[in-house]
């Protein structure tokens, strides 16, 4: 037998963490662990009342964009593709925000979403940038377009560990009791029926993007509720289904199954009416790192001059003119804009802090934000794959049954080759649902490596077990306090979203927030909508 | 004199309960990995079923303490003796029962030894000696004899006799305890004879096996490949052994038959000809897999072909095919040929990077078993290929068997015409096979077959190649699915073409 001194060591840390340190501090020995707040400083400089120095260049542009998240760059790339010239992207503190994405040992990662539904029918949006990208290699708005495998999710796609085994798909199966499984059938043949339900205006129930859906009030009626509250209702008991169920809301808002309007959590399973002529029903569009090559195919649209770092710290509208002062951080100078149209593409809780009257306009941050997500997204970068069932092998997405965390995601899953690649990085999603959002802020602007480690590798340690330590060679944490607006019960009625959703003067709005879910199809279908408004 | 051999058994016994412990906490790293888990798990379940031992020893009655020592000892001997052989037996077999049986037998060898020391206990007492010295004199020499065996193993025994043969020392040991016990104590067992004979037999038994044991272990590796195995190596990537049986020289891969050198040619020269007969300008040629050289063996055949390259994962494969005589002989010295460059690297990665175009390209990769495999013959893979074709190039791509995995087979046709080939399906008997299955893609249509070789054959003349051609009735093309990444119908159209076939 092998007993190597390193085997030795890790046994011993094993034990001697779990027994005086409940598995925490130990197991860091010698772990690269680095951590990111994306936009906290920043955040936190408007929230405060830092003194900000005058402006010292001015700058005239026609269209000004706020922000180089998913909508920013759309609206851009939307704008530069109808001809416009005089559009101007005022980056923010993070190219691509929750499309955002990074490298470890020179392997792409996602530090933010990692797939993207086939799109909708509705979301021409979408298949008219996935054409340009050539993701959609024909039949683009037709029903089943032909998209380029490479980037359809390979099989397998996802696996379930239950009860210390794999089983293939999300939904439990595994052990479970005549009833769950009626239970679970029950519940996706509803929501089959749902997909294709119009309501009484003639427009489809549950649409993307969702300002399309139908406002008959019939449908409307279950924002009322909570979708823990409609599946007790409906008498859903089943722990199984409950439990997948509550995974998906967290997945998709980053909230349970409690704080998920009903209207939201029935919207995730009906809405996905994308096909592919190429790919089962279902599919997902995904690339090593994420979604980010959306964005960076938007974004080279632009002319180097037509970016400007920094972020915007005020916009006042000056009646003829909006003015934008846009803060460079580094280099701490403040340029103005004077901008015949200015397209917010923020979060909205940062547009209140920059955006002169925003309650003037309709929305007022206290009585109209939905509440935020917090979340942690946790790059390992492995040397080695750890062993796997030959019967169920490593999938795409990989989940732990029960856990409160979303398990991890392979980045060299979509590469093709004979035998696994020599190293690889696993992406593990944590969103802080079931819990008051702003303790959790307060908690991780101060949380520790170790901290943060103990919530990232909670899936992988209980799958691989103490092995799993063994295997990584650097870990790379980023922390969202805002990642995500939530749909709360009756987020589909928010007056104030309403008022930002109908502005049509010089200063538009463009981001997720308007639709209170943070999906890429939701913030591009802003950011166009402001775009072709503008042409 | 009676009491002191009972003293000096129990050193033996002991010794021969910590090595059963050893050898199965060694075999199981050595067969399923991972050294502390199997250990610890192993010593750990061994040691509770000592434990349950004990307890059940209660239940002996009184008067039959000493002949139930003895038949304990028997029994550890046969079981413990035969455990490392046939755990290994079990092994070559199959895998999934292997942790079932290792787990049984720990625990019913455990169960008997923790009997042993209470049982030899009770005799002593029964015979009067003081109690506390009972204890002191049977649990001294019971750690005495553990530390021996925990020594003697790892640096003598295992190395040099290996596990199988050093259990079976230790079940002769346990019997010779048996028998020397039955001979000593003769005068209070109530039928001694019975014991010298049930002893005799297992005796007999651990001997031939000891014996045996070699032929034993190696044929547990033939049952697998049926023949004398003279080359097994376990790569980074895979197992490859190579077997011979007279003249017939076979290599497997992950216990997969990759060729019978007594009939490889009619494979290699089915896959290699119908393209290059056909473009005799053929200068530059790509072989993806085929590390074993053989289809390069034929394309060298080829004067006119200037270079080779080939692509091959695993450079254990290929250095195999370059050094060893007999393979050498096999393909030629082909790997060793100055037109050939020998390529140690994914398929998929190479061609994501290179960027030349080759006028025929060969194709012989595994057969999509698994969903890594299954990716090789997909539309963006075989696209990949197409990129480094030249425009009046052809490729030819091994494509499982159309009468054993006909789903399998025309699921690759649809896809390499889904990735823009027009494609010629064809096939070939090759006996250690079956009936085999080829497809030839180029980029414009117009192909077909030779009808005579510029090059001597041994299997392809103008006959078998119309024949090669022609798809009978039982080999008909099927209406299945191309092989999409998203689903990789392919792989599961390959398991359950196969598990009909295979019984």
């Amino acid at each position: 037998m092998e007993l190597t001194r390193r085997k030795v060591l890790q046994l011993g840390l094993a034990a001697g963490a779990g027994m005086a340190l409940g598995g925490c501090k130990l197991l860091q020995l010698g772990l690269n662990i680095k951590g990111y707040w994306p936009g906290m400083l920043e955040g936190h400089l408007l929230r405060g009342n830092t003194q900000l120095p005058a402006p010292s260049v001015e700058r005239k542009v026609g269209v000004a964009i706020l922000g180089g998240g998913a909508a920013g760059l759309f609206a851009a790339w939307k704008l530069v593709r109808g001809g416009r010239k005089d559009v101007l992207l005022v980056d923010g503190p993070e190219f691509g925000g929750n499309c955002a994405a990074g490298a470890l040992g020179g392997l792409a990662h996602p530090r933010g979403a990692h797939y993207l539904p086939l799109p909708s029918l509705e979301s021409r949006h979408v298949r008219e940038l996935l054409a340009d990208m050539g993701v959609i290699e024909r039949d683009a708005f037709t029903a089943k377009p032909y998209f380029d495998e490479r980037v359809l999710v390979h099989a397998p796609e996802e696996r379930l560990w239950v009860d210390g085994r794999w089983q293939e798909g999300l939904l439990p199966r595994t052990g479970m009791d005549a009833d769950e499984l009626k239970q679970q059938q029950r519940f996706l043949d509803f929501v089959a029926g749902l997909r294709d339900k119009t309501g009484s205006d003639g427009r489809r129930v549950f649409a993307i993007p969702l300002v399309l859906s139908s406002t008959d009030p019939q449908w409307r009626a279950l924002d009322q509720l909570s979708f823990a509250q409609w599946l007790k209702r409906e008498g859903y008991t089943a722990p199984g289904l409950l439990w997948y169920l509550d995974y998906a809301c967290r997945d998709d808002y980053g909230a349970g199954s409690a704080q998920t309007s009903a209207w939201a959590g029935l919207h995730y399973f009906a809405s996905r009416g994308g096909h592919a002529a190429n790919a089962e029903e279902g599919a997902i569009l995904t690339w090593p790192d994420g979604i980010n090559p959306l964005v960076r195919h938007l974004a080279a649209a632009l002319q180097p001059a037509q970016r400007l770092a920094g972020m915007a710290v005020q916009v006042t509208d000056a009646g003829k003119a909006v003015h934008v002062d846009v803060l460079n951080v580094l280099s701490r100078k403040v340029t103005r804009l004077i901008a015949d149209q200015v397209i917010c593409a923020m979060p909205l809780h940062v547009a209140a802090h920059v955006v002169s009257d925003l309650a003037g306009l309709g929305f007022d941050l206290h009585r109209h934000g939905l509440p935020h997500a917090a979340w942690q997204v946790s790059n390992f970068l492995i040397d080695a794959f750890p062993q796997e069932p030959v019967e169920h092998p490593l999938a795409w997405d990989n989940v732990v049954y029960g856990s409160n965390s979303l398990g991890y995601v392979n980045s060299t899953h979509q590469l093709i080759r004979q035998y696994k690649p020599e190293s690889s990085v696993f992406t593990a999603y944590h969103a802080f649902a079931n819990e008051d959002p702003r303790a959790v802020r307060a908690r991780l602007e101060h949380a520790s490596a170790e901290a943060l480690y103990e919530v990232a590798a909670q899936d992988l340690q209980r799958v691989y077990g103490w092995r799993w330590r063994q295997h990584v060679q650097q870990v790379e944490i980023t922390v969202r306090g805002h990642a995500m607006s939530t749909p709360a019960p009756g987020f589909l009625g928010n007056p104030g979203l309403a008022a930002l959703r109908a502005l049509d003067g010089r200063i538009r709005f463009a981001h997720a927030d308007l639709s209170g879910l943070s999906v890429f199809e939701e913030a591009s279908w802003w950011g166009n909508q402001a775009a072709e408004a503008l042409l | 004199m009676r009491d002191r051999l009972l003293i000096l058994s129990v050193f033996i016994v002991a010794s021969c309960g910590l090595a059963y412990e050893l050898i199965a906490g060694a075999l199981a790293s050595y067969l399923l990995g991972d050294s502390v888990l199997q250990f610890s798990s192993i010593i750990g379940t061994y040691l509770f079923a000592m434990g349950l031992g004990s307890h059940c020893s209660k239940y002996v009655k009184e008067e039959r303490a000493l002949a139930t020592f003895i038949d304990v000892e028997l029994l550890v001997g046969l079981i413990g003796g035969l455990s490392a052989l046939f755990l290994f037996l079990v092994f070559a077999w199959a895998n999934a029962p292997f942790r079932t049986v290792l787990y049984a037998l720990v625990v019913i060898c455990g169960a008997l030894v923790g009997m042993e020391i209470p049982l030899v206990m009770r005799v002593l007492n029964q015979r009067k000696t003081a109690f506390a010295d009972i204890v002191s004199r049977v649990l001294t020499f019971d750690y005495m004899g553990a530390l021996a065996v925990s020594l003697l193993f790892p640096l003598v025994l295992a190395p040099k006799l290996g596990l199988a043969r050093t259990a079976l020392l230790f079940g002769i040991c346990n019997v010779g305890v048996a028998l020397w016990t039955a001979r000593v104590f003769r005068r209070e067992l109530v039928n001694p004879v019975h014991f010298y004979l049930r002893g005799g037999i297992v005796l007999m038994l651990l001997g031939g096996s000891f014996v045996a044991a070699d032929r034993l272990t190696a044929w547990s590796e033939k049952a697998i490949y049926g023949d004398e195995i003279i080359h097994a190596e376990t790569t980074h990537y895979q197992r490859l052994v190579l077997t011979k049986w007279q003249d017939d020289l076979r290599l497997y891969i992950n216990g997969n038959l990759q060729f019978s050198s007594r009939d490889e040619y009619r494979y290699h020269e089915a896959l290699v000809h119908p393209v290059l007969e056909k473009q005799p300008w053929t200068r530059k040629v790509l072989i993806l897999g085929g590390g074993d050289g053989l289809a390069l063996r034929e394309v060298l055949r080829y004067p006119q072909i200037e270079s080779v390259t080939l692509v091959d994962l695993d450079p254990a494969m290929t250095t195999l095919f370059s050094t060893s005589a007999p393979l050498v002989a096999l393909n030629k010295g082909a790997l060793k040929d100055k037109r050939a460059h020998v390529v140690n690297e994914d398929a998929g990665q190479w061609l994501e990077k290179d960027n030349g175009v080759f006028d025929a390209i060969i194709i012989d990769f595994p057969d999509p078993s698994n969903f890594a495999l299954g990716k090789l013959y997909s539309v963006p893979m075989f696209r990949l290929v197409n990129r480094h074709l030249a425009q009046n190039g052809l490729m030819v791509v091994q494509s499982t068997s159309p009468m054993h995995a006909p789903r399998s087979y025309w699921s690759i046709n649809k896809t390499l015409e889904e990735a823009g080939f027009v494609t010629t399906p064809y096939h070939a008997y090759v006996p250690s096979f079956g009936e085999w299955g080829f497809i030839i893609g180029a980029k414009q249509a117009g192909y077909t077959p030779p009808t005579a070789y510029r090059l001597p054959m041994k299997f392809l003349d103008t006959e078998s190649t119309r024949q090669m051609f022609f798809f009978p009735p039982d080999m008909h093309k099927v209406d299945v699915e191309a092989n999409r990444l998203n689903n990789q119908s392919l792989v599961h159209y390959f398991e359950q073409d196969w598990s009909r076939v295979l019984r």
